[in-house]
């Protein structure tokens, strides 16, 4: 992971409702870190302006919960610019906002979504415990992209 | 998805609104349409969320309800803390909140006229349905599509530059703003006006095109006459962020003028149904069904009797004369009513930000609890919406009320729905652009069925089936 590239962190949810907290629990705790080479925007959903942020970054990393079971809790993955997809407002899709970014801005950023897996929806402010112990599986995980793994320790087994 | 049966053809999810739901159009024997309903999936169950928490988180969150309206949730809530504490707002932080307020619909009127109803009226209803979306509006209609953008970045750049955030913003709060607005951010958002008000009437060029072009269609689709609700000011002016509530008939004859919004109980009764989780209000006096009315862009200008600002009260003179003094019941005309109120809400941000008090730092007045009862109202961009809570005497919430704009207009949703199907949906073979003038119906009314969770993998739908008796034949969960 290159530090001289303009990173951007979109963490994207609603943390009234349980684990849909997850995208901004996991930006929160980056940003906790300190690191003045990525930035940080919170969102309830993508909507069309979001294109014209990510065109002005290097790399992107859309943060998400998930309804998904996945065997590490988290996943990462390559974000594909999307027409195929049917678009609609409240949940435009990170391949739709990085399709709209090739096209209107000309920007090509590397893309990425971050999911990460989740169980309870219900109104509520905490994360159950199977998205709590996700969140740290995938927090430690991105940790180590950025942080020497001995930093990244720090960090995580303070 | 289109699933189509013989008697049934279910649309699900509708697209290009906010939230979720479906449209269920039960088609006759002789395949004509008999009936229409939309339906909404999504049990909020806020207010029981709420119970127990201090009347002073309810401004902080409430904003969380809805990701497309958090600021008039806000504004409701404050004002609702505000009559609990006997206090009047700072008249700096008063207008700081309205100009934050009109952001919001700016921003919000932009995302659904530029980039949610736009494809239908340039790209065509009949259109590839995979291009008709803001992504084949870019491809053909660049400028277009970038200028719709950037006037919901001007809206969502009032809240930044005061508050530090486009989103879950802080600082609205009882007696007016933790924030003040500096001289360099009030100049920075006055150099947004002209490019603003360029937009915004490229936009209403649009819109009075497609009308010229397709009169009858404009003037057919979905004209039933309703009551209409609305906030005006003193002497009927349009309002959006504070004033008296003014309900009119379907001639425009006024049935009631200047109802302060605590009192809406009076006038209010709401009706639940078997198909929404969404409830049918209706104004009281006239009892259900006579009394469905509207709320939103179409509505506060039917009510409203003159505009605050020279550009949007010539096009209110425009569109007052479509009904000839009377109200305007057609539903295509919420999109020019949506405009005309964009272009009155940049001309009011100008006014505001030109207001010397306006970057006073004198913001914030204090108060303490008083009174156990609390009700506020704001106009959000869908419609008028009310927060009114109760609580004990160490003011934890003992009960809270909220209701929502597109609550309002479902009754009507409704009914537009069916009067399009039926007009538009013949025969076993239906085309999508058929179904797409049903959807659009819903667009019209831009409802807001958000403050739901968006986690990647599908949300939760239910399917239920109903035969022509009204009995439920089949139920179906997807998840």
């Amino acid at each position: 992971m290159r530090t001289d590239q303009k990173i951007l962190l979109i963490g994207i949810g609603n943390n009234c409702r349980g684990d849909d907290g997850l995208g901004w629990k996991f930006v929160e705790l980056v940003e906790s870190m300190g690191l003045d080479f990525i930035n940080h925007e919170y969102r309830y959903q993508l909507q069309v302006e979001d294109a014209a942020l990510i065109s002005e970054y290097d790399v992107v990393y859309f943060v998400d919960a998930s309804y998904e079971k996945m065997d590490t809790g988290f996943e990462l993955r390559p974000c594909i610019a999307s027409d195929e997809e049917q678009v609609s407002s409240h949940a435009q899709s990170p391949g739709a906002i990085l399709k709209l970014a090739n096209n209107l801005y000309k920007k090509f950023p590397e893309a990425y979504v971050l999911a990460i897996g989740g169980e309870s929806w219900e109104l509520q402010t905490s994360l159950s415990e199977v998205a709590e112990r996700n969140l740290v599986e995938a927090t430690s995980f991105f940790a180590e992209l950025f942080f020497e793994t001995e930093v990244a320790e720090t960090v995580f087994n303070g | 998805m289109v699933s189509q049966d013989k008697k049934q053809i279910l649309i699900s999810p509708v697209t290009r609104i906010e939230g979720h739901a479906k449209i269920t159009i039960q088609l006759d024997d002789q395949g004509e349409v008999s009936n229409a309903l939309f339906h909404v999936n999504e049990f909020r169950g806020f207010e029981k969320f709420c119970e127990g928490r201090m009347y002073t988180e309810m401004p902080i969150i409430t904003p969380r309800i809805c990701g497309i309206c958090p600021i008039s949730h806000s504004i409701a809530s404050v004002k609702a803390c505000e009559m609990i504490q006997g206090l009047q707002p700072a008249y700096t932080g008063n207008l700081l909140r309205k100009l934050i307020h009109i952001g919001q619909n700016i921003s919000s009127h932009a995302l659904s006229f530029f980039h949610l109803s736009s494809p239908d009226f340039l790209l065509g209803y009949d259109s590839d349905p995979a291009a008709r979306n803001i992504i084949g509006l870019a491809g053909k209609f660049p400028d277009i599509a970038l200028r719709g953008i950037r006037l919901r970045k001007f809206g969502q750049e009032i809240s930044e530059r005061i508050t530090g955030k486009k989103i879950h913003i802080a600082g609205i709060a009882p007696g007016g703003m933790a924030f003040p607005l500096t001289e360099a951010n009030r100049q920075a958002l006055l150099a947004w006006i002209p490019e603003a008000l360029e937009t915004v009437q490229m936009g209403i060029g649009i819109i009075k095109k497609f009308h010229e072009e397709n009169e009858e269609l404009v003037n057919s689709f979905a004209t039933s006459p309703t009551l209409y609700l609305g906030t005006v000011g003193p002497d009927g002016q349009h309002e959006l962020y504070d004033g008296k509530l003014r309900f009119v008939n379907s001639e425009g004859v006024i049935l009631q003028d200047q109802i302060e919004p605590a009192r809406y109980l009076d006038f209010i009764a709401e009706r639940s149904v078997s198909w929404s989780y969404l409830k049918y209000p209706y104004y009281k006096p006239l009892g259900f069904d006579a009394g469905f009315y509207r709320v939103g862009p179409l509505a506060r200008l039917n009510v409203a009797t003159r505009m605050n600002n020279p550009l949007s009260s010539e096009e209110f003179r425009k569109f007052k004369a479509l009904g000839d003094g009377k109200p305007v019941h057609g539903t295509f005309f919420y999109h020019y009513a949506r405009l005309i109120e964009t272009l009155s809400s940049i001309e009011e941000a100008e006014k505001i930000l030109n207001d010397p008090e306006v970057t006073s730092k004198n913001i914030q007045t204090q108060g303490r609890w008083n009174y156990n009862e609390g009700i506020g109202s704001s106009e959000a961009p869908r419609g008028t919406l009310f927060h009114h809570y109760k609580t004990d005497e160490t003011g934890k919430l003992t009960h809270v009320n909220l209701l929502i704009a597109t609550g309002q207009n479902n009754p009507s949703m409704n009914r537009s729905i069916t009067e399009v199907a039926k007009q538009y949906v013949h025969g076993s073979d239906i085309k999508e652009g058929m179904l797409n003038r049903v959807e659009s119906t819903i667009r019209c009314y831009d409802p807001c069925l958000s403050c739901s969770t968006h986690a990647i993998g599908k949300m939760p739908l239910k399917l239920e089936l109903y035969n022509h008796d009204g009995e439920l034949i089949r139920e179906h969960f997807e998840n």
